[in-house]
């Protein structure tokens, strides 16, 4: 178990945290979102001790995390790096020494995971040769190799297609139901809500909502709601209280309002008004309770 | 992996990924290339006759300058230029001729057959002069010795060992089993400046490389600075000694086969006093081009950063130079305290015999305690470093900022 407890982190004048808190317990996958700046990637520094925090503490499984719990540890950085002219093959295995594993252990780790992400092939050639998604791949192979307790990962789908999308996701579910701990940032809110159980909001250095998906969904003060009429839609709204934010799109119109509003009379007028082509009315997105936290 | 299995990992990246580079390949092909074409080309091209003049005074000076010529010119082949030619000028008196060698008028001086002077016997063509002659003294002795009768062998074999001119230097300071000494360190300190130069450069690009291709912070992710700044310069030092070694035994084969000059005899023990302040000298301005690596962000900016230790090295080099000449004056002893610049003045002052040992003692635990203090406060100016991007970080602002 991971347990993060009340960071504060300054760069001069910056509060790039403040009292930052979260826990990511073994066999979870930690979904850590925040706007560009919240404090995501300085969080994630600290726990692997790149970072000093000014105050707060980083435990693993209870005990403050040490040098050699970071051995265990398997952390993607925001900013790729790998040696450009080192082959692929001999940069994981160096990484997997580097983790404590044996010659013959880290080589194995390293073709295996190179033909988990169809670079079988490639083992041989050097890291600048390949594709982005293909060094990206790499990367995430390079925080697999020595097949961590705890996998931290920074924007691990950046850049990707939806192809490497898929196997990256597959690959995450995976380690997270072999009882690893899995946290990942990410500005692709419907694949969080798809791959998380669990989210974390950080917005300037604290965390303003977390907890399980589902159960954030629930006790939101929000809900969604979708409807689609013949005429201006937009009309319709002005008898509808509680109004967060609106969004037209053609005769299609989405609106956020309190989950208390209630909208059985609303639907009848919405039927009165016209014909009724299509009405959803669900718990918000995670995108909706991102964009309510970080407002 | 823990402690020195991490340093050593990274060590052995360095010197696996280097050896196997172009860039590490070609210049240790060309290096080798260069030295064995200034050993060999002169060798090949330079069929001209060495002309020198020498000074007689009194008597039985013409033999040994004869037996001198034939000797030098003994593997000629027939139909080339003599390899050398010597002119013989008479004086009346030993005075008139040392002033004729003061002006330069005569390369030596030759007295009665048993002595020789000359202006000095440092430099690698005076004492290979000096031995033509004794050579040929020698020579002409053995003739004699065989013409009577009834000679031992033991006593031809007692005149081969022996130097049968009395060598007279004029200006003094060099003794002269200290000529190999002295060719012994000043080579020692050549190959210790461009080592500097040269090695303390890749460990400086190598950690700006890593900084600039960000996969420094994957490595901190899991190992410490220290483990990594200490593998890069165990790594690229190792690659070190091997381009200089490999370089060192092709020129001295080539030396060896060529006999382009004679190498003096080099003991053991200046030998290993040379290797052991070329460690200390090189681990001084390893760590500190490692920590200068770690301020800048880009290659671009690694050369500027550089400039404090090339100019160091510089200073250093030009010091030791002094020393060489002047090995008791207050330049060399003053340098000897100064942990920069004593890995290049002890090994002269050693070579020369001109320091105490006392001096030496204090030079050894200076630079020891400045290599420990170095790599603790590079260490962290290196972890504070490595994790700024964009320019140049400031020395106190990595120190400051230094996860410890």
């Amino acid at each position: 178990m991971l347990s993060v407890q009340d960071l504060h982190k300054s760069f001069g004048d910056i509060h790039a945290l403040d009292g930052c808190s979260f826990e990511l317990a073994r066999g979870h996958m930690l979904g850590f979102l925040g706007p560009n700046g919240a404090g995501k990637t300085t969080a994630m520094r600290i726990v692997f001790r790149l970072i000093n925090p000014d105050s707060g503490t980083v435990t693993w499984d209870g005990e403050p995390v040490d040098p050699d719990d970071l051995l265990r540890f398997g952390y993607m950085p925001e900013q790729r790096g790998l040696y450009p002219k080192m082959r692929a093959g001999d940069q994981l295995a160096y990484l997997g020494r580097l983790h404590g594993m044996s010659k013959s252990e880290a080589r194995e780790a390293a073709e295996m995971w190179l033909d988990r992400f169809g670079l079988g092939e490639r083992i041989g050639d050097p890291v600048e040769s390949l594709s982005h998604g293909n060094q990206q791949r790499v990367q995430l192979a390079a925080a697999l190799v020595h097949d961590p307790d705890l996998l931290v990962l920074d924007e691990p789908f950046s850049g990707l297609d939806p192809i490497a999308v898929e196997t990256m996701s597959d690959v995450l579910r995976e380690q997270a139901a072999a009882g690893k701990a899995v946290m990942f940032s990410s500005h692709q809110l419907d694949l969080v809500e798809d791959l998380c159980e669990d989210v974390a909001i950080i917005n300037a250095g604290q965390i303003v909502v977390s907890g399980k998906v589902e159960e954030l969904k629930d006790a939101a003060p929000i809900r969604h709601l979708e409807l689609e009429v013949e005429g201006d839609p937009t009309v319709l709204l002005d008898s509808l209280d509680g109004v967060h934010s609106t969004m037209t799109n053609g005769s299609r119109l989405t609106a956020i309002i309190d989950a208390e509003t209630d909208v059985r009379g609303f639907i009848a007028r919405a039927q009165d008004a016209g014909k009724l082509r299509h009405f959803a009315y669900t718990t918000p997105s995670l995108s909706d309770l991102f964009r309510q936290a970080v407002r | 992996m823990r402690g020195f299995g991490a340093l050593w990992q990274v060590a052995l990246r360095e010197i696996t990924e280097r050896a196997r580079s172009k860039a590490y390949l070609l210049t240790t092909a060309l290096t080798i290339l260069i030295v064995l074409a200034l050993i060999v080309l002169p060798d090949l091209f330079g069929g001209g006759t060495s002309e020198s003049t020498v000074g007689s005074v009194g008597e039985g000076n013409a033999e040994i300058v004869s037996t001198a010529v034939d000797l030098g010119n003994a593997n000629d082949e027939p139909g080339d230029p003599p390899s050398i030619a010597i002119e013989t000028v008479e004086f009346d008196d030993r005075e008139s001729a040392i002033v004729a060698l003061e002006e330069g008028e005569v390369d030596a001086v030759l007295v009665d057959g048993e002595e020789v002077i000359v202006e000095s016997v440092g430099g690698f063509g005076g004492s290979s002069f000096i031995n033509g002659l004794q050579r040929s003294a020698g020579t002409v002795q053995i003739q004699a010795v065989i013409a009577e009768e009834g000679q031992q062998a033991a006593d031809i074999i007692e005149i081969l060992t022996s130097d049968p001119l009395e060598v007279t230097a004029l200006s003094g300071g060099v003794a002269e089993d200290g000529e190999s000494k002295t060719a012994v360190a000043y080579f020692g300190l050549l190959l210790l400046y461009l080592a500097v130069l040269l090695y303390g450069t890749w460990i400086l690009t190598g950690v700006t490389e890593e900084k600039s291709n960000r996969v420094v912070e994957v490595l901190l992710s899991s190992i410490r600075p220290w483990q990594i700044l200490g593998g890069k310069i165990l790594g690229i030092g190792t690659l070190a000694i091997v381009q200089l070694l490999g370089t060192i035994v092709v020129a001295v084969v080539a030396l060896r086969v060529t006999g382009a000059f004679d190498l003096p005899p080099i003991e053991t023990a200046s030998v290993l006093n040379l290797l052991l302040w070329f460690v200390i000298g090189f681990l001084i301005f390893a760590v500190l081009f490692g920590a200068a690596g770690s301020l800048v962000s880009r290659t671009e900016d690694a050369n500027t950063i550089a400039m404090p230790m090339s100019m160091a090295a510089v200073v250093g080099f030009f010091v030791s130079i002094t020393a060489l000449n002047d090995p008791d004056g207050p330049v060399a002893v003053i340098s000897t305290f100064i942990p920069l610049t004593a890995p290049f003045v002890v090994p002269v002052r050693t070579a020369l015999e001109a320091i105490p040992v006392w001096q030496y003692l204090a030079a050894l635990v200076i630079c020891v305690v400045t290599i420990v203090v170095l790599t603790f406060v590079a260490g962290r100016i290196y972890a504070g470093g490595l994790l700024r991007y964009g320019g140049r970080v400031g020395v106190r602002e990595a120190w400051r900022s230094a996860a410890e």
